[in-house]
Parts: C-alpha cells; sequence; structure tokens
C-alpha cells in the first residue's frame, strides 16, 4: 500500500475508504502519527493489507479499525478491532487468534524502589523459580477433570474459591474474570489434555513477568483511584490460555474451513475464517472461546498468587509492606458481545480485538465503584528495556473505536532479523548494565524479543492520547524481567 | 544455478513463515516438517530411550491436510517433548497423509511454536515440483 492511498482525516487519524477494494464493506481506518505511518509503510509487511482483508468480513459496523500498534499478523493484523452485528454478522476463530484472552495483569505496591533494590536479584530469581515458565512446561497444580471443567466455567472466580485470588482482584478484572457463555461440551479432548497441566504458567515467547518502577505519573485523580505512587514498584503479568486456548483455536479454524461455504462467505485469505455469529458453529466457538477466556484469566490469577508469595518469600521482614494489590486484569485477543452506538442507533455487536485492549470509558456499569468516574484502566506493556503505559478508556474511545485502543508497542523487526542482528546474552548483559535483572529460558527467545525490534511505545502512546482514545495516567519502567 | 533450499524462512514481522518445497507433495509435506522442527530446535534427554510412531490424517483439501500434518507433530512436542529424530512421510494421496516418526521424549526446547496458520496458505505447483509458504504463530 502506498501513502496516497490513505485519506488523513485528523492529525492521528487515516482511512482507506471502502472503494479501495471491491471486496470491502467498510472503509478501513487507522490510528497513526505521520512518523509511525511512514515506519509502517517502510516496514512494508503486509499489515495494511491485511487491515483491508478485514473490512471484507460480514456484517461489519462503521470501520475495520487499526491501532498505532499495528503490525503484521496471520490473518488479521495485530491491532485491528472490527464489530460485526451479531443479528446477521460473523465470529472468526482465526480474529480472535490461537492465544485467546492473552492479556495484561499489573500488580502495585506501597514499597518504594530504594526499599526492593538491594534484593531486586533475589526476586527475580525467586519469580523465575516459582512461576513456571518456558515450553510445555507444565504447573505446580494437579486437578481432575471434573475441577479442570469448573475451572473453564468461572474463571478467576474458580481461583477465588480454591484461594488464589482477594476478592477485590475478580472486581478488577474484565468481566469479573469469568465469561458466563463458557461451556466446556464444546472443547475437544485434546484441548483438556494440553490444558489441564498447565494453569499458573506462563510459557515462552513474548510472555514475562516484569518488575517495574512506577516513573512517572500524568493523572493524579486517576493514579491515585489506582493506587499508583511515584518511584513505587509494581509488577506486570503477560499471558494468556496457553495450549488449551491454541487448540481450542485450532479446532475451531480447521472445522469452519469445512463448514464456510454453507453460509456462502468468500474469504480473500483462509485465516480470516468465520461462521455466522447464530449459527450453530459460531455459538459452539463462542462458548469454546469464552471457556479459554475463563481458563487465562484462572492462569494469570494463580501466577498473581505465586507472585504475591514470592514477594513476601523475599521482601518480609526487609521492608514495610510487600503487598500487591491488583490494579487491572485486561485481554488483548478477544470477541466480546457488546452494545455500541452506531449512525445513532443502540447496536449488539461481536467486536474483535486482535492485539487491541477494551477502553471503556467513565460512567462504564462494568468497573468497580472506584474506576467508575475515572473510565476503565489500559495495560500497555512495551517492550524490554523500554517503558510501559497504565492508560484510561474515554468518551471518545466509546465514540470512535467501539471502546478499544493499543495493546502495546508493536513489532517492526521481524523475528528472523532479530536472531541475525542481536545476541541473547550481550542483549541480557546490556540489559544488567541498565540495571535491569534479567532471568530468561532462553537467550535465543530473548534476542527475539530486544528492545529494537519493538516500535517506540511512548510514540504508540502519544497517538492513542492525542487521538483521545485512551488518556494518560503512569508510565513505568522495568527494573526486573522474568521470560520462558 | 543452485538448487533453491528444501526449506528457508521468510521474514515476518511477529511471528516465523517457512518456504518449503518438494519435488512432489509427499516430499513437500516431508520437508515442512523438517522445516519447522529445525526452527523449534530441542534438546534430548540422554536418559530417555527413542519411540516410533505411524500418523495417519485425513482432510478435505491439501492445505487443511498439511496443517493438521504440521499440528500434530506440535502437539507431540508439546505434550510429551518430542525431539523428533526423523520423519518419513509414506504415503501422500486423496488428502491423506501416512508418517512413521520417530523422537526422543521428554526434551527440552528454548523455542515455540503456539500453532499452524492458514495465513495465504496454498500449496502451488512450480516447475520443479511443489512450494508454499506456512506461517507460525509463536
Amino acid at each position: 500500500m502506498r501513502k496516497q492511498d490513505l485519506r488523513r482525516l485528523s492529525e492521528y487519524l487515516w482511512e482507506v475508504p471502502a472503494t479501495f477494494r471491491d471486496d470491502m464493506r467498510v472503509p478501513a481506518r487507522l490510528y497513526a502519527s505521520e512518523r509511525l505511518l511512514e515506519d509502517i509503510l517502510e516496514v512494508d509487511d503486509q499489515s495494511l493489507e491485511q487491515l483491508v482483508n478485514t473490512a471484507t468480513l460480514p456484517g461489519l459496523v462503521g470501520y475495520a479499525l487499526a491501532m498505532p500498534d499495528i503490525h503484521q499478523g496471520y490473518g488479521f493484523p495485530i491491532g485491528g478491532v472490527v464489530a460485526s452485528r451479531t443479528s446477521d454478522g460473523i465470529i472468526s476463530p482465526g480474529g480472535v487468534g490461537f492465544d485467546i484472552n492473552c492479556g495484561v495483569r499489573v500488580l502495585a505496591s506501597n514499597v518504594a524502589f530504594e526499599e526492593v533494590e538491594p534484593h531486586l536479584r533475589d526476586l527475580v530469581e525467586a519469580l523465575y523459580h516459582n512461576c513456571p515458565s518456558g515450553v510445555g512446561r507444565g504447573g505446580h497444580l494437579k486437578l481432575s477433570r471434573g475441577q479442570f471443567e469448573q475451572l473453564l466455567q468461572e474463571g478467576a472466580e474458580w481461583a477465588l474459591k480454591q484461594g488464589y485470588a482477594e476478592p477485590e482482584d475478580l472486581e478488577r478484572t474484565e468481566e469479573y474474570g469469568r465469561l458466563r457463555a463458557a461451556d466446556p461440551s464444546k472443547v475437544s479432548k485434546r484441548a483438556i489434555d494440553r490444558g489441564i497441566e498447565q494453569v499458573g504458567t506462563l510459557g515462552a515467547g513474548n510472555h514475562f513477568i516484569e518488575v517495574d518502577r512506577i516513573d512517572e505519573i500524568y493523572d493524579e485523580e486517576a493514579a491515585a483511584a489506582m493506587g499508583l505512587v511515584k518511584g513505587n514498584i509494581a509488577v506486570q503479568i503477560h499471558c494468556g490460555s496457553r495450549g488449551f486456548g491454541h487448540q481450542v483455536c485450532s479446532d475451531y479454524v480447521d472445522h469452519f474451513q469445512g463448514v464456510i461455504h454453507r453460509y456462502g462467505i468468500k474469504l480473500p485469505d483462509r485465516q480470516l475464517i468465520c461462521a455466522p455469529f447464530n449459527s450453530p458453529e459460531g455459538q459452539a466457538y463462542f462458548a469454546a472461546m469464552c471457556a479459554a477466556a475463563n481458563y487465562a484469566f484462572a492462569n494469570r490469577q494463580v501466577l498473581a498468587y505465586h507472585i504475591r508469595r514470592t514477594f513476601e518469600q523475599v521482601l518480609a521482614g526487609k521492608v514495610r509492606d510487600w503487598h500487591l494489590r491488583q490494579v487491572y486484569d485486561i485481554a488483548h485477543n478477544m470477541a466480546k458481545v457488546e452494545k455500541h452506538e452506531v449512525d445513532g442507533k443502540r447496536v449488539e455487536v461481536v467486536v474483535h480485538r486482535k492485539g487491541a485492549t477494551r477502553a471503556f470509558g467513565p460512567g462504564f456499569e462494568g468497573l468497580p465503584e472506584e474506576y467508575r468516574s475515572i473510565g476503565q484502566p489500559v495495560l500497555v506493556p512495551g517492550s524490554m528495556g523500554t517503558a510501559s503505559w497504565i492508560l484510561v478508556g474515554t468518551p471518545a474511545s466509546m465514540a470512535q473505536t467501539f471502546g478499544s485502543t493499543c495493546h502495546g508497542a508493536g513489532r517492526v523487526m521481524s523475528r528472523s532479523q532479530a536472531k541475525k542482528q542481536i545476541r541473547g546474552e550481550a542483549l541480557r548483559q546490556k540489559l544488567e548494565q541498565g540495571g535491569i535483572a534479567v532471568r530468561a529460558g532462553s537467550m535465543a527467545g530473548l534476542a527475539e524479543e530486544a528492545p529494537q525490534a519493538y516500535k517506540d511505545v511512548d510514540e504508540v502512546v502519544r497517538t492513542v492520547s492525542g487521538a483521545g482514545i485512551a488518556r494518560k495516567v503512569a508510565r513505568l519502567v522495568p527494573v526486573g524481567v522474568i521470560k520462558g | 544455478m543452485a538448487e533453491k533450499p528444501a526449506w528457508e524462512e521468510v521474514n515476518h514481522t511477529a511471528d516465523w513463515a517457512l518456504r518449503v518445497r518438494g519435488q512432489d507433495l509427499r516430499t513437500l509435506f516431508e520437508n515442512a516438517a523438517r522445516g519447522m522442527i529445525g526452527l523449534i530446535g530441542g534438546e534430548a534427554d540422554p536418559n530417555r530411550s527413542p519411540v516410533s510412531l505411524s500418523i495417519e490424517l485425513q482432510a478435505f483439501d491439501w492445505e487443511v491436510l498439511l496443517v493438521k500434518w504440521l499440528a500434530e507433530l506440535l502437539y507431540l512436542i508439546e505434550d510429551e517433548g518430542m525431539v523428533f529424530t526423523n520423519v518419513h512421510v509414506q504415503r501422500v494421496e486423496d488428502f491423506s497423509l501416512r508418517a512413521e516418526v520417530s523422537g526422543i521424549p521428554g526434551g527440552r526446547f528454548g523455542k515455540y511454536i503456539k500453532a499452524v496458520t492458514y495465513h495465504n496458505l496454498a500449496i502451488r505447483r512450480t516447475a520443479n515440483g511443489y512450494e508454499t509458504t506456512i506461517v507460525f504463530d509463536v
């Protein structure tokens, strides 16, 4: 795609008109500063073509959207958002992706970085030891099939009943950590086999636990509501539904390949595979996807438990207060049934967010009392060695983006390029010299996730903030990184 | 002119992509498996004995068969920790596949593929046989 194919609507918003390609049903819109757009065009990684492809899906309302952290995915671009009517639209397992409810949780402390600093290396080592990570690695939990099915139905509520959560954790989780449409009978035996031993595990790839220092506060009122204090320690968890979610997605992507012809849907890419939301296939996938989402909520909750225990183990008696309070937990790969205003009418839609975050504005009833006036917290992890952000949703995100915003920095460099250019051990040493304690299971994996492989997260956040689809609250910088 | 490689990594911003070639479909499927296994690597447990398995799969087109085949191997890697030592595709016909694979379970892996995708997946005839590009979610 060329720059002249996009029409500039405002400083941070660009549009590809629906006339660009015959099969587009709605225009495609990209949130990007001019600098980010030029980077996207220079990388030329097909992400804008993928955005246009999503605009061809049946039942779409408004626009096919992309956030400034857009980059090449498979099917949908990463950073893509579409809303399809529940009445005559679709649900796409390919659109949600394999890591269903991959998401981020942030925990905040009352302890200053300076107090923790002498124990930081011990803390990172203990977190690596206590939070199972790596390829296919099993967790500490041994569950029966019945217990596992209960977990799939109840998500974080299951974790609360088992003693892995504090009640406030659930209030500060998207959908209170439980999607009620979950139905374990819609998932395969293989998905259960893959997932049953992995509850409470981090996995590998771009998943991580990060210990951060709160570097700057931009909105005092919102930060106070979230308990964020400049200079204090916070922890981020980034992971999803592990092998369970991957199998659920694979099962339905395979199955739908054989049924799509029944519904007369033509797609520009087979990975965009979908079925009508109201069809038996669409409903079965939705129920299975909700089970995988609950798995991910429970998974992050059990990891949060291990992290709290680790803080106690390492810091008790050495610092004044080692307790970690949950700030929020959000998904960034999910399809959700929501109501949004389209052309002056409230319409029920399935909002697909693929590498994008829900960002509901102030007044949203699904938020706990203390957040209702500030808007939903949005957690935006950056790359290792750079900043991460906490934002809040706004009235503009509700009006323009189906209550959505960015989810991270977004990649600019391929994994093969990163491997060629960056040595894992050299990167680890550089991060350590910069004051970041690193514990990683794989040096090659570390190299692929190097900060150079990612966009400038500050520019991404400047863009969503400038466009008004999120508001800055706090900036975090890493002091410890744990990767599988 | 040098012969094109049986598989090679292609640039992809977020994930891994492999271009795979084969003089016939059987070789293409075998090379795809070898390429994917090469991407993941793995360290075998010296105390475990090798095992052999037969795999039989059926689909309704070649692309679906290819995804199912590679997904089956990924499952064995994740579930059994299988470090494959040999992959032999015996037969590929009528959208079905039969293969014999050997490996050592209980291995350790530094890298991980979440899934095999259908992104722009198409098996094409070329002057020298068949070619395809497979994108893996990592």
